[in-house]
């Protein structure tokens, strides 16, 4: 057991390693850089030059890499060239808001997959399930920022149920009960949004395991011997199928990390996603290859943490 | 030209889009003097602007909203900076770069010096100026009551200060250019060779002198740094630190009519009101500011989630023209759409266009016949519903006072564009046209992709120019790569021979950071010796007499229609929403309306029906 995780984590360095070089060497390879957009006669040419080969806009690419690789490593990912600030601080600022509507949606999604998966696993070929899968197919159809603007127009803008952009209502104190209230509500709809469309795969899979064993064969014995329809849900079937799930928790976080960019854009959520669209799109390069790269490591270590579930839960998966 | 900030600004735009460079935006009203709009007229309240055939023009637009009601004691506001890129956070006019930063600054801070319509410094604001004989020296006076939001008076020092920091060779905010190195003793002060800039002389407490190395008018309209910096907060600081203290992010100071009460780093800001404001106390309580995102901007109008909006996307416009609870107000934007034409190329050792005799577009005739060709009239009604029209010359209406309203440029005329083309020797050879000695002729023309309308529209002026035998190909590129194209590093691409750009236009006139011999943004690369001397003459001494500047400008746009080392296509506007309830506010410059006179009809902003 240990001796897998340790070796999953020891393939991870040179995968991060990898992930470096091919983040930094896209950026590069994007069109334009930081000073290309800043173009303003007053601003002597010369001077933009000199910035250039003060930022090292010059130098090859390995040389350019290898200055920004060694700073990472110390936690030093250089200047926001639009906001004039470290990149870590700015994301740090970011990070948090990121951090709990990742966590928001992770619960609304196992809060909708779980009862839906399990009513549709159970009475299969109901109405009830018909209507589940219905709507799973739904939701793999639906882009998720479409739905998100759906939802806005919604119950932002129609019902006025839920506040439409931001994070926290302006003006209010830091630390005060009421804040906190006001960051939760305003994390309320753009996590339900994303939670509805992200949750479908995991209804599927629930509903597909829980119709798996219900035919196998040790449900029969415990039919067999009597046990009530309720014992065999709960203990027998439930407890299976319920395992893989818990084991994509991994792969869930890697999945959020998609969604939240297209939400938070929507939402005008001022987190990480929104930060790393803006920052492409200004060609601020030390912010968007310091996203990748902690992108990137959310989502090895998301795959680490489901291979580590489950090895724990399934012994025969473990790497020899 | 420059903008209104003392800075010259030409950011390109994009066309009809909404990254954070279109930051070009026109003033608020904020800072002029003159009571009466300029180039727009008021119009009753509720009335239709549209026409019969779906078409708006911006001369049915009021820049001052219509007040009425009456005004209730106090209130507070939402304002909506519209913008999918949240603001910066850099709060102090010494420091900031980004258009976000600067509608959030408005609020509580302000410049020294107002200007009237024309752009022209008045003497209505929180400081006067005179000016010596020789027109190099300035005197300011600020007022005795503009004092600091911490209660600390305003004072010369403060605005020396500020010179002395953006000066400073430790200064990393975008502000030190020309207009700094124009004052007597700044380039010695920047390289360090003395400790004080020998120009400026602090005369009393409110008293400051600035003596200039060259008069022009210009001066007069922009060129003057008119935001001081608070010296009893900023004075110990390291000139390398002051960008990014917490002074100019979090706890941010200046003398406007509010005052910051908190922060959310790019979400919001909370502003209430300075009761010590030097025009005297501010009508409202309290304005919110927030983010918004483009997308949702009619939304956040219509439900009253926002009063006010820095700006709305123009192409959303038609579709709510008639929201109930807005009333629009329209101003021209200092910008113009231009077809360009490669004719030479940028020399990096001398920093000097070197025009090529030999380029592919070098015949004049080729490109006015190119110019006979589009119809830039329809072009504004089809795609932009009348709000962007046909546009004449290089100085745009935005600017009343130089723009040749009498020039017609040269209008859309496909028989004369074919006769220029025959008499000039470009014979058809089956589809399409040859050169005069022959050769084939094919025209490689860039634009920019962004927005619905830009390819639709460069494929029309492909069409149009298709169909008087020219054989151009259409190549679209994204932002980045069309100005590495087109030359903004100096690396002109020889295979561009037309393109397609836009120009916001800093409020001074001067055209000669886009025209002129040695500007790198010459993109079209083009140079001559009258160019050279209509262009010198009209920053010159004598162009202080307006009268003279105007005639030295009108000539310069004339020679421009004949010369065409570009053609203007479109002028654009501005059109912004304010709910019902919202009095005595306006867009544009010159209004004498004022931020400390907004005010409201009631609590809540009217909702749209």
């Amino acid at each position: 057991m240990w001796k897998t995780t340790l070796r999953r984590f020891l393939i991870m360095i040179p995968q991060i390693i990898l992930l470096s070089i091919l983040v930094f060497m896209m950026a590069k390879a994007l069109p334009g850089d930081a000073l290309s957009g800043l173009l303003d006669p007053s601003v002597d040419p010369s001077m933009i030059e000199a910035q250039r080969e003060k930022l090292g806009l010059n130098n090859p690419w390995y040389v350019q890499y290898w200055d920004w690789i060694t700073k990472a490593i110390q936690g030093d990912f250089g200047q926001s060239f639009r906001f004039k600030m470290p990149v870590t601080d700015l994301i740090g600022q970011r990070i948090t808001n990121t951090i709990w509507l990742s966590l928001v949606t992770l619960i609304f999604t196992y809060l909708i997959a779980i009862p839906l998966g399990i009513i549709s696993g159970r009475y299969n070929d109901t109405w009830g399930d018909r209507l589940i899968t219905g709507y799973t197919y739904l939701g793999f159809a639906a882009p998720l920022f479409i739905f998100s603007l759906l939802m806005l127009w919604v119950f932002g803008f129609h019902l006025q149920a839920f506040p439409t952009e931001g994070s926290v209502t302006p003006g209010l104190v830091p630390g005060t009960l009421e804040y906190s209230f006001s960051k939760i509500y305003h994390i309320l709809l753009p996590a339900l949004s994303m939670a509805l469309i992200t949750t479908v795969s995991t209804v599927q899979y629930l509903r597909s395991e829980i119709i798996d064993t219900k035919q196998r064969d040790f449900i029969l014995t415990a039919r067999a011997k009597g046990a009530s329809e309720s014992r065999i849900y709960t203990h027998h079937i439930l407890r299976n199928s319920l395992l893989p799930i818990a084991a994509f928790f991994g792969y869930e976080i890697t999945g959020l990390i998609g969604g939240t960019v297209f939400v938070e854009y929507i939402f005008s959520y001022p987190g990480m996603g929104q930060l790393f669209l803006n920052s492409i799109m200004l060609r601020d390069f030390s912010v968007v290859t310091a996203l990748v790269l902690l992108y990137g490591i959310a989502s090895i270590l998301g795959s680490l943490i489901s291979d580590i579930i489950l090895s724990i839960v399934d012994p025969r998966i473990r790497i020899k | 030209m420059r903008r209104r900030l003392g800075f010259k600004m030409l950011l390109p735009l994009m066309l009809a889009f909404m990254i954070g460079l279109s930051g070009c935006t026109s003033s608020k009203g904020n800072d002029a003097a003159q009571p009466d709009p300029t180039n727009t007229q008021n119009q009753t309240e509720g009335e239709k602007r549209q026409t019969e055939d779906g078409l708006f023009s911006i001369k049915d637009f009021s820049n001052i909203k219509t007040n009425e009601g009456e005004a209730i004691e106090g209130g507070t506001i939402t304002y909506g900076l519209v913008s999918d890129t949240p603001f910066e956070g850099v709060l102090n006019y010494n420091f900031y770069s980004g258009n976000p930063d600067f509608r959030v600054l408005q609020w509580f801070d302000e410049a020294l010096l107002t200007w009237d319509q024309n752009y022209v410094y008045t003497n209505d604001g929180a400081a006067t100026y005179e000016i010596s004989d020789d027109g190099r020296t300035f005197t300011f006076t600020i007022r005795d009551n503009v004092n600091w939001q911490d209660g600390q008076p305003v004072t010369a020092e403060d605005w020396e200060f500020a010179h002395e920091v953006i000066g400073h060779k430790d200064y990393d905010g975008p502000r030190y250019g020309s207009d700094f190195t124009n004052i007597e003793g700044m380039v010695e002060y920047h390289e360090g060779k003395a400790d004080k800039i020998s120009g400026i002389k602090v005369l009393s407490e409110k008293k400051l002198q600035i003596t200039y190395l060259q008069s022009t008018p210009s001066l007069l309209t922009g060129s003057i740094w008119t935001y001081p910096l608070a010296k009893h907060i900023f004075g110990d600081m390291e000139v390398g630190n002051m960008l990014s203290s917490p002074e100019v992010r979090e706890k941010p100071i200046g003398f406007g009519p509010f005052k910051v009460e908190s922060i959310i780093p790019g979400e919001s800001v909370v502003f209430t009101k300075n009761s010590d404001y030097w025009r005297g106390e501010p009508h409202l309580d309290k304005v919110v500011l927030k983010v918004i995102n483009p997308t949702t901007i009619v939304q956040q109008l219509k439900s009253g989630g926002v009063d006010l909006v820095d700006s709305f996307p123009i192409e959303q416009f038609p579709d709510n023209a008639n929201m109930s609870n807005v009333e629009y107000l329209g101003i021209i934007d200092r910008a113009y759409t231009y077809i360009g034409f490669k004719l030479g190329k940028w020399d990096e050792a001398n920093k000097v266009v070197v025009p090529d005799p030999n380029a592919k577009m070098a015949d004049v005739n080729l490109r006015r016949a190119m110019w006979y060709a589009v119809d830039n009239d329809q072009v504004g009604k089809r795609f932009y519903h009348g709000l962007r029209w046909n546009a004449t010359t290089l100085i745009p209406p935005s600017h009343p006072e130089f723009h040749d309203a009498s020039n017609p440029g040269i209008p859309y005329d496909v028989e004369k564009a074919n006769q220029i083309l025959d008499e000039a020797g470009y014979k058809k050879n089956g589809e399409f046209r040859t050169n005069p000695d022959g050769s084939e002729l094919v025209i490689n023309f860039i634009s920019m992709t962004g927005g619905d309308i830009a390819e639709p529209l460069a494929r029309y002026y492909v069409q149009s120019w298709n169909a008087i035998g020219l054989n151009v190909q259409l190549d679209m590129v994204e932002f980045n790569t069309f100005y590495d194209r087109v030359g903004s590093n100096g690396k002109d691409d020889p295979k561009v021979d037309v393109y397609q750009g836009a120009w916001s236009v800093g409020i001074d006139v001067d055209p000669t950071g886009l025209y002129g011999r040695d500007a790198l943004f010459n993109f079209p690369r083009y140079a001559s010796e009258e160019n050279d001397r209509l262009l010198a003459e009209g920053v010159s001494e004598k162009a202080f007499d307006v009268a003279t500047r105007q005639a030295i400008y009108k000539e310069w746009q004339q020679f421009m229609i004949e010369e065409i080392p570009v053609f203007p296509t479109l002028y654009r506007s501005q059109i912004v929403p304010v709910n019902k309830r919202i009095l005595n506010y306006a867009i544009g410059d010159g209004t004498g309306v004022y931020l400390h006179q907004l005010a409201v009809t009631q609590e809540k902003p009217v909702v749209a029906e």
